[in-house]
């Protein structure tokens, strides 16, 4: 695994090489490995080590992108020629505003010893740790213990020379009964505050209250959405409706919307990759540096997130969102926050007279973007709440609901956040209290 | 590539290991987008390296390198052993493997023109006209025009004394045009959604797609869309087109018979299945009219290949068969749990990923309408085209899908156009619904090369052959 100087040495090298009029080299490199078990055991169990390098070359205005994970001379040679073969050929682009200059990043630690140390013996530990509630009470666990350490670097033909390494432990868990199922989670930088055991006992705990599930007739219902749920709306709120692209091309619900009230003054969305608390890397796949962007605020939208080329086309600042090269989706949001407020989750679940609590969903997708209808299902514990108490477990239930509406009647938010999410894009979220939300189906 | 092979599996052996494979891969990628009139992407991506799996003591280790040398080879092997000695520490039963004769030999799949060989100005070319094409309809606001080309090379030998070969080149194409007015988004894709189409193949398929020839059309009905009204709410007789059909049979017939799914090995992410292993033989899956079959040996299919990735040679087998429950898709490990020998669905997404159950060209078999008498035998109902957005349940029961167009049958003839209709149902009831499938005139195979799975994600080949077909009494318009 090469160190960030490393990285970065080799960036430069390739930039060098790369006999265009710009050119930008991001150098990628990985060594993770997973530990899955199902069943109450391990059965799988992987590592990997890999690099890549990316040459985004420029003549004129035309652009080539070539990538490969051969780090020979020969084959980073063949890498470069094939970007700027492909720029040779490519029409010219009069809205390219060349490549971003160099601006200074945050510094920031984003990598942990502990992480490092994670080998697979102490990986098969946590699995033995986490699995031990649920078969202890006759219950089937599985899930996931990961640690990934990455390395980035970018540099350009205009100076940018940035590289930093960026660590991160993932474990979750899925307890089953016959008929209940729980799940619990943890991420963070290292294995500081990971407790396999706890997470396990979590799990196991949730599985063995909803058990016996019952029906619920579908309907709007008022809802307390735990961290993992919200986490899912805040991510397709990010990918559909945050980028500058989607807002300039008239598909975000931003678009002619800014400085307007969206959704209840309860909810503040921002992207911050500088905070304390913050994990991943502090600068983009441009390498230009990461800005604090307040998204929503107060229920009021501010503005999209950008990189070079939408900064250009919107005419906001580079908010430095970029992801690698060529990239069709636009700039995106990838440390997304939405702020907490002053409650317990048990004090959201008290503001409800009957509604319904989710611990998390399963398989969300769009239906229409600039509403961000949602719809998926309820998963791994899902309850009734009446007169302020969850009273009954309830099957799985289907949702079909625009995310907007739906913060649009948030009443009330956990004071405790949660990362949901991988390390290279980790969502921080409260729980919320939803007034309305509509239950399409049920599973029988 | 041998010697490399030859240098991980004797020092997996050494190291302690009771089985051994490894695959070297070797893939080549290339993707162009033209949007809205500008290039957006021209990229070629490569990525070679060495992946070994080892059985130790009845447990499993992995490990992969980019870089592939016999000392590499060797150390990655070591590595392997090292993490499944470390996977005792929370073992169940030793895993056992299904009986196999050790494959030999090679394989390529079907390509008349290189794509790679296929200068980059005449894809722009082609994508270029087809992206102006759009354009020219005013309301049409965004484009995409895109094609890509993917060539693999991948070798395979394990401690059994399996050496294989094989190579195929995948080329695709498709465009999207958008119309977006006062907040709103439709769109028309074309040869289908999420990626357009894919075959085993070269670039004879793209030029044989015929995007420019189907952009004004294309762009015609997204415009059409933005004054259709929505989709009414209630039941209908619904016929969901070939490329529906394709995704609908993938998501709730595909996955559901993985038995890696249904022995509860994914169910953390992707979920289980309401299918349980002692169903095969005997539970009603749907009509009479419903005829799965799994089949690794469709020629230009992207579920096609010689072997895979434990060796076990391509294969057809029936899954459902008029509507009764014959079969599921199985790894070696998973069929030796049910007694059964591997039908060879393991595949890996690269040198870097473990092999996972995966679909083959998993399809529903023609039936005998033609497309005009089934919509003059429906007469009152709706017609779909498209997937716009899915989702199921983590069982693969409870599903929702949407289109991007409808068109309401009216005294058995197509009718208004509707926009983003969505239906909704439960796996079993929806599939005993199915009363006409359209014949083999109406049936193609739709290649899928998006299909998620497995923690690192995976990110699978797959096809499904459909025709259109009807299903009585279905929820459409779900939370309109």
């Amino acid at each position: 695994m090469m160190t960030p100087l490393e990285a970065r040495e080799l960036a430069r090298k390739v930039v060098a090489l790369t006999l265009a009029d710009e050119a930008e080299v991001l150098v990628a490199a990985e060594s993770s490995a997973l530990t899955r078990f199902a069943n109450n055991r391990i059965n799988q169990n992987v590592a990997e080590d890999n690099a890549l390098i990316n040459v985004r070359a420029v003549l004129g205005t035309r652009i080539g992108v070539a990538s490969t994970n051969r780090l020979d001379d020969e084959s980073l040679a063949a890498c470069c020629e094939a970007a700027v073969a492909a720029a040779r050929i490519a029409p010219e682009d009069p809205s390219f505003p060349g490549l971003p200059a160099p601006e200074p990043a945050k510094e920031a630690v984003r990598a942990s010893e502990s992480a490092r140390e994670f080998d697979a013996e102490a990986r098969a530990r946590a699995v033995a740790a986490i699995i031990e509630p649920s078969r202890s009470r006759g219950l089937t666990a599985a899930g996931k213990v990961r640690v990934g350490t990455h390395v980035v670097a970018v540099a350009n033909s205009h100076g940018i020379d940035v590289g930093m390494e960026v660590t991160g432990v993932q474990a979750t868990v899925l307890s089953m009964g016959e008929t209940g199922s729980g799940w619990a989670s943890f991420l963070g930088q290292g294995t500081e505050g990971f407790d396999p055991a706890a997470m396990g006992e979590e799990a196991a705990d949730i599985a063995i209250r909803s058990a016996n599930p019952t029906d619920l007739e579908p309907g709007t219902y008022p809802v307390v959405l735990g961290p993992e749920a919200v986490a899912d709306i805040m991510d397709f709120l990010g990918f559909m409706g945050f980028s500058a692209k989607a807002y300039e091309e008239g598909r975000s619900f931003m678009s002619n919307a800014l400085e307007s009230q969206v959704m209840t003054e309860y909810v503040n969305i921002i992207d911050d990759a500088t905070s304390p608390h913050a994990m991943g890397l502090t600068f983009d796949y441009e390498g230009a540096p990461k800005q604090r962007i307040p998204i929503i605020e107060e229920g009021v939208a501010l503005r999209p997130v950008t990189d070079s080329y939408w900064a250009e086309k919107s005419g906001f600042i580079n908010s430095g969102h970029a992801l690698p090269a060529p990239n069709s989706y636009g700039p995106l949001p990838l440390n997304l926050e939405m702020l907490g407020g002053d409650a317990t989750l048990e004090e959201l679940i008290g503001m409800v007279k009957y509604g319904v609590y989710v611990t998390r969903f399963h398989y969300v997708n769009v239906e229409d973007p600039v509403p961000v209808t949602l719809t998926g299902m309820t998963r791994d514990g899902t309850f009734l709440i009446e007169d302020g108490k969850l009273t009954r477990p309830l099957k799985n239930l289907r949702f079909t609901q625009g995310a907007v509406e739906a913060l649009d009647g948030l009443e009330a938010l956990t004071t405790e956040r949660k990362f949901v999410g991988t390390e290279e894009g980790a969502t921080l979220v409260p729980g919320i209290m939803l007034s309305a939300f509509n239950f399409t189906g049920q599973t029988t | 590539m041998k010697e490399v092979i030859e240098a991980a599996l004797e020092a997996a052996r050494l190291a302690g290991a009771d089985y051994a494979d490894a695959r070297i891969v070797d893939s080549s990628r290339e993707e162009i987008q033209v949007a809205s009139g500008r290039v957006e992407a021209v990229e070629r991506s490569d990525s070679f390296g060495l992946g070994v799996r080892v059985l130790s003591n009845g447990s499993w280790g992995f490990a992969a390198s980019r870089e592939v040398t016999t000392a590499e080879a060797a150390r990655v092997a070591r590595q392997a052993v090292g993490i499944a000695k470390a996977s005792a520490l929370a073992a169940g039963d030793p895993v056992r493997l299904s009986a196999l004769e050790p494959a030999r030999g090679t394989w390529s799949g079907p390509c008349e023109i290189d794509p790679f060989s296929v200068g980059l100005e005449d894809k722009l070319a082609l994508l270029t006209a087809a992206d102006e094409a759009m354009r020219a309809e005013p309301a049409v606001t965004v484009t995409k025009a895109h094609c890509g080309f993917y060539r693999e090379r991948k070798w395979f030998g394990s401690t059994e004394g399996a050496f294989t070969e094989q190579s195929w080149f995948e080329s695709g194409a498709g465009i999207v045009a958008y119309a977006i007015k006062d907040g709103e988004v439709v769109t028309r894709s074309y040869p289908n959604s999420h990626g357009g189409g894919w075959k085993q193949a070269g670039f004879e398929y793209v030029r044989d797609l015929d995007l420019v020839g189907n952009a004004a059309r294309v762009a015609a009905q997204a415009a059409e869309l933005l004054t259709a009204p929505e989709c009414d709410s209630g039941t209908v007789d619904l016929i969901i087109d070939g490329s529906q059909m394709g995704l609908q049979v993938h998501e709730s017939v595909g996955h559901p018979t993985e038995l890696d799914r249904v022995l509860g090995e994914e169910a953390a992410f992707a979920g289980t299945s309401w299918v349980k292993a002692a169903d095969v033989g005997t539970l009603v899956y749907g009509s009479e009219h419903v005829t799965v079959t799994a089949d690794a040996t469709v020629p230009g299919s992207l579920g096609s290949f010689g072997w895979d990735d434990e060796g076990v040679p391509a294969q057809r087998d029936p899954i459902v068969d008029r509507g009764i429950l014959k079969g599921l898709l199985t790894s070696r490990e998973t069929a030796h749990e049910i007694g059964r020998t591997s039908n060879g669905c393991m595949r890996a997404d690269g040198w870097n990923r473990i092999p996972l159950v995966r679909m083959t060209t998993v399809s529903l078999e023609p039936g005998t309408w033609g497309f005009d008498d089934l919509v003059a035998d429906t007469g009152e109902g709706l017609y779909i085209e498209t997937n716009n957005s899915w989702s199921i349940d983590d069982k693969r029961l409870n599903f929702q899908f949407a289109c991007e167009v409808g068109w309401e049958i009216k005294g058995g003839e197509l009718g208004r156009m509707v926009k983003m209709p969505n239906y909704t149902g439960i796996t079993p009831q929806f599939w005993a619904s199915c009363d006409a499938v359209c014949s083999a005139d109406h049936w193609q195979v739709w290649g899928l090369n998006n299909c998620g799975k497995g923690e690192p994600m995976q990110v699978a080949h797959v096809a499904h052959g459909a025709a259109p077909a009807r299903f009585r009494g279905v929820s459409v318009g779900v939370g309109r």
